[in-house]
């Protein structure tokens, strides 16, 4: 009761309007307000003071509700179906004119709105529609292009000496059907750096300096003959980009060449830049640009830059396994294939030589013209012909141990990069997924005999196999996000071992004795809004980013270190 | 980050001040596209992840099943939330909640919504969250939520005084070293927003860390002593507020939500707020204007804490 004192303005306060209440309780609440929920006794008063009338049955009016508020849809064709206080209509309309205007707000505020003309029966000739007056309250001057057709949602009718007009609100939605005029878009001849036009597609002008070339053959699919192409490289000092000319293409690696019109497509998941009839390529002339030896290190790549599809890759590896196989190929021939993993400061990855090339673990080799293919989603390297590797004397950077090597990758970085193997990344739990849990596979073994399917089983049936008793396993689902970015989380068997502290019986009994739902509670409570580590696969396609987790830890930081971080990070103090 | 369809939105930190004093929300054009509420300090939130004590519980029951709304306070004022009728997967625990909470229980959350708002004819937006994710969580979980709420709002202030004098395009902003998720909101929110002075969330942001931290009063004023005459006293704010230039539709606003709805009790203080956000004006100034009428004019009187009546003209 020590702390009595400390709360008596407060307590005496509730104590007046709850004359029941035990004093003694109000201040424990106040104590309770202030060390758990970190609330101090004055802000608390009012929601103190409301737990204690509650309590004494005084009535607390709930406070009104907005929601109750909203009216039906209403769906009309014509502008005559509709009353004078009708809300949350949806009609078709033809935009006829958007005339933008500041208006100033009783509160003071200005806001932008703009008037115009619709016309109803936006699909028929102008003759069988009506004219009405609208407001645009909402500021959707991009769907209101005069001359287009749009779909007005959640509008309403406004009546005023008794005209009626059309109110577009801001929580309105308005779809366009048809667009206005042509949309015009002027191709730029203001020629671009690698690293912007590799992010986009179509057309390009570039100045760029030609780092290699190679004559090469196309052979038609139809078998209609073959078509002479030129590959190679351009590179500036923001990196580099390969290239494909379909139609002559002498200059000599090391030109500076100004490229207009050429296209950018993209070949799995690496663009390139096209180089067509049409495109004029010219010797450009600028002493300042970056010379041949200052780009190589733009060429050069680490694995962190791999993409699906890469051609002509120079890199500098440290060998961390190194295995061969033979096997009897479709024509009868017996070949070998050389695999291991390999590693460099930015990750891991593997590398594949169909030639004579034995490294030994803890090797540093380099590589030239090397390609990247995709194997199990991951970009990996490969080499055809011992001559594009050579091994190094001299360690290219201190040894990394293979058995602790993660890079820590910003989670925006990773989600706007490719796949990688090898990363560790943290963030918030902000999504537990309803599927997480025992999930059953299906036993049913794969044609090459060495695996089973391991497909999901759903409703106890395989969408390849049909229905089977399927073998149980443990998968948690999450959502890790840093507030700017967000990746799917997959806990498989030992990592969601690990995670959950319990084994995977631990989680089957759990769930039947409690049920799915209460199991995914416990998930929650243990993990929704903690920071967790997590070291693992990050594989990034078009579907989105996903971390396939060797581990995930709970950040154990304590609150007030990591309050004293952000502190020195933004520069203020208490 | 690819600005390919079905990008799921990340969720963002947010401090309750912060996103209740937004008034701009933007919807997407295409028939999928998600939707924002952009904060003065140029958040764009489609999804935020909040936390704070648990301030109030409610049920109600329609037509398509129950629904729940609740508040969650942290230091900086309260965030509404909603569980709709169609998200019966979160039923059972709102009823958990809400058993807690009428027992007397009070309890801190920790809660991932998607925005939502509601908006009166005359331009007055009022803010919530739609649950999407929550659960009951311990002391040092809400503590490092608080820490990065504040390192969140730390990182727009920033922007945001970065911002300042710059015109507001992509290239100047980028120029200027403001972080490319936060360009299109600031820009927005420069337009929008008359200009504001963003010293109220400095100060939230040291509210936040300092409980973080575990040092509750640090920045608090001392609470004054109450005094006998009644209740002027019961909220430390009230008299260290210098009053307010009487806003004649504020004050009018108040009177009428008053006159409305009294049936002889008096009228709940957050339903006078609640009616004066939703007709355009901030929490902040209804709060004030509010105490004004009271301890000021004298045209309002608190019979019984927290419920209001005109004064009787007798």
């Amino acid at each position: 009761m020590s702390d009595d004192g400390k709360y008596a303005a407060q307590v005496a306060m509730v104590k007046e309007e709850c004359k029941d209440a035990d004093e003694g309780e109000i201040a424990k609440e106040f104590k309770r307000y202030e060390e758990e929920f970190l609330i101090p006794p004055a802000d608390a008063l009012r929601s103190v003071m409301r737990k204690f009338q509650t309590e004494a049955g005084i009535e607390v009016t709930k406070s009104s509700s907005p929601s109750t508020q909203q009216a039906a849809e209403k769906k009309v064709e014509r502008f005559s179906d509709l009353n004078s206080d009708d809300r949350n209509v949806t009609i078709e309309v033809a935009v006829i004119s958007y005339t933008p205007r500041i208006q100033k707000m009783k509160s003071g505020e200005e806001r932008k709105i703009a008037f115009g003309w619709i016309e109803d029966n936006p699909w028929e000739s102008s003759d069988k529609r009506e004219r009405w007056d609208y407001k645009d309250w909402g500021d959707k001057s991009k769907n209101l292009a005069p001359g287009s057709i749009v779909r007005l949602e959640g509008v309403s009718v406004n009546e005023w000496n008794d005209k009626r007009s059309i109110n577009v609100n801001s929580t309105s939605r308005v779809t366009t059907l048809k667009e206005g005029g042509p949309v015009v878009h002027q191709p730029s001849d203001e020629p671009l750096t690698i690293e912007k036009a590799s992010a986009m597609e179509g057309f390009v002008s570039l100045v760029a300096r030609v780092v290699s070339t190679k004559p090469d053959v196309i052979v038609k699919r139809d078998g209609s003959g073959q078509l002479n192409v030129v590959r190679g490289r351009l590179a500036d000092s923001t990196g580099s980009i390969s290239m494909l000319s379909w139609a002559d293409f002498d200059h000599e690696p090391g030109s500076l060449v100004r490229i207009e019109g050429a296209t950018i497509r993209r070949f799995r998941e690496t663009p390139e830049v096209n180089i067509s009839d049409s495109t004029t390529v010219e010797v450009y002339h600028d002493n300042s640009f970056a010379s041949l030896d200052q780009l190589s290190s733009s060429v050069k790549s680490n694995i962190s830059d791999l993409r699906n599809g890469m051609r002509d890759v120079e890199i500098t590896l440290q060998i961390e396994s190194w295995n061969q196989r033979s096997f009897t190929s479709k024509d009868g021939t017996e070949r070998v294939v050389r695999s291991g993993d390999v590693m460099d400061p930015t990750g891991r990855c593997r590398l594949t030589a169909w030639c004579d090339f034995d490294p030994k673990p803890g090797d540093f080799i380099h590589l030239k013209e090397a390609r990247v293919q995709s194997w199990q989603g991951s970009p990996d390297l490969v080499i055809d012909d011992i001559s594009q590797a050579t091994n190094l004397d001299n360690p290219a950077w201190d040894q990394i141990d293979p058995e602790d090597h993660w890079v820590d990758v910003d989670l925006t970085d990773l989600v706007s990069g490719g796949t990688r193997r090898g990363i560790r990344t943290s963030g918030t739990i902000v999504f537990v997924t309803n599927d997480s849990g025992i999930i059953e596979r299906c036993p049913e073994s794969l044609p090459d005999g060495n695996r089973k399917c391991r497909k999901r089983l759903r409703d106890g049936s395989c969408i390849d196999h049909g229905a089977q008793r399927g073998e149980e396993d443990l998968r948690i689902r999450l959502v890790l996000d840093n507030g700017v970015s967000n990746v799917s989380l997959l806990l498989s068997k030992e990592p969601a071992e690990a995670f959950l502290k319990m084994s995977q019986a631990d989680v089957a009994e759990k769930i039947s004795k409690d049920g799915q739902e209460l199991f995914l509670t416990s998930i929650r409570e243990e993990s929704l809004g903690r920071n967790v580590s997590v070291n693992g696969l990050a594989l990034i396609d078009d579907q989105g980013a996903m971390v396939l987790a060797d581990s995930a830890t709970l950040d154990q930081t304590p609150a007030s270190d990591a309050a004293n971080l952000v502190m020195q990070k933004w520069g203020v103090a208490l | 980050m690819g600005g390919q369809r079905r990008v799921r939105q990340s969720a963002i930190r947010m401090l309750a001040r912060e996103y209740s004093d937004s008034s701009l929300t933007e919807v997407g054009a295409g028939e999928f596209d998600p939707s924002f509420v952009v904060t003065k300090l140029g958040a764009r939130i489609n999804r935020a992840l909040v936390g704070g004590v648990i301030d109030r519980m409610e049920r109600r029951d329609g037509d398509n099943g129950p629904s729940y709304s609740g508040s969650l306070r942290d230091p900086t004022g309260s965030h509404v939330f909603n569980i709709a009728p169609f998200q019966p997967e979160l039923h059972a625990d709102a009823e958990e909640l809400l058993a807690r909470f009428e027992s007397g229980d009070r309890f801190l959350m920790i809660l991932v919504g998607r925005s939502r708002w509601f908006e009166q004819e005359d331009g007055g937006v009022f803010m919530s969250l739609r649950a999407e994710q929550f659960t009951v969580c311990d002391k040092e979980t809400y503590s490092m939520w608080l820490v990065g709420a504040a390192d969140s709002t730390l990182r727009r202030l920033d922007a945001y005084e970065k911002s300042i004098g710059i015109d507001p395009d992509q290239n100047s902003m980028e120029e200027a070293g403001i972080p490319s998720d936060l360009i299109k909101g600031l820009i927005a929110s420069r337009e929008h927003y008359p200009e504001f002075d963003s010293e109220n969330y400095q100060v939230g942001v040291l509210q936040a860390l300092s409980a973080a931290s575990g040092r509750t009063n640090l920045i608090q004023e001392a609470p004054e002593p109450p005094s006998d005459s009644g209740h002027d006293g019961n909220d430390a704010e009230s008299d260290t507020i210098t009053p307010i230039e009487p806003a004649g539709d504020l004050h009018g606003t108040i009177i009428a939500t008053i006159k409305a709805r009294d049936s002889g009790e008096g009228v709940e203080y957050d339903s006078i707020i609640l009616s004066c956000v939703e007709s355009g004006f901030s929490r902040e100034d209804a709060e004030d204007a509010l105490e004004s009428l009271r301890d000021i004019d004298g045209a309002i009187i608190e019979p019984r804490f927290g419920f209001f009546r005109i004064l009787p003209t007798s």
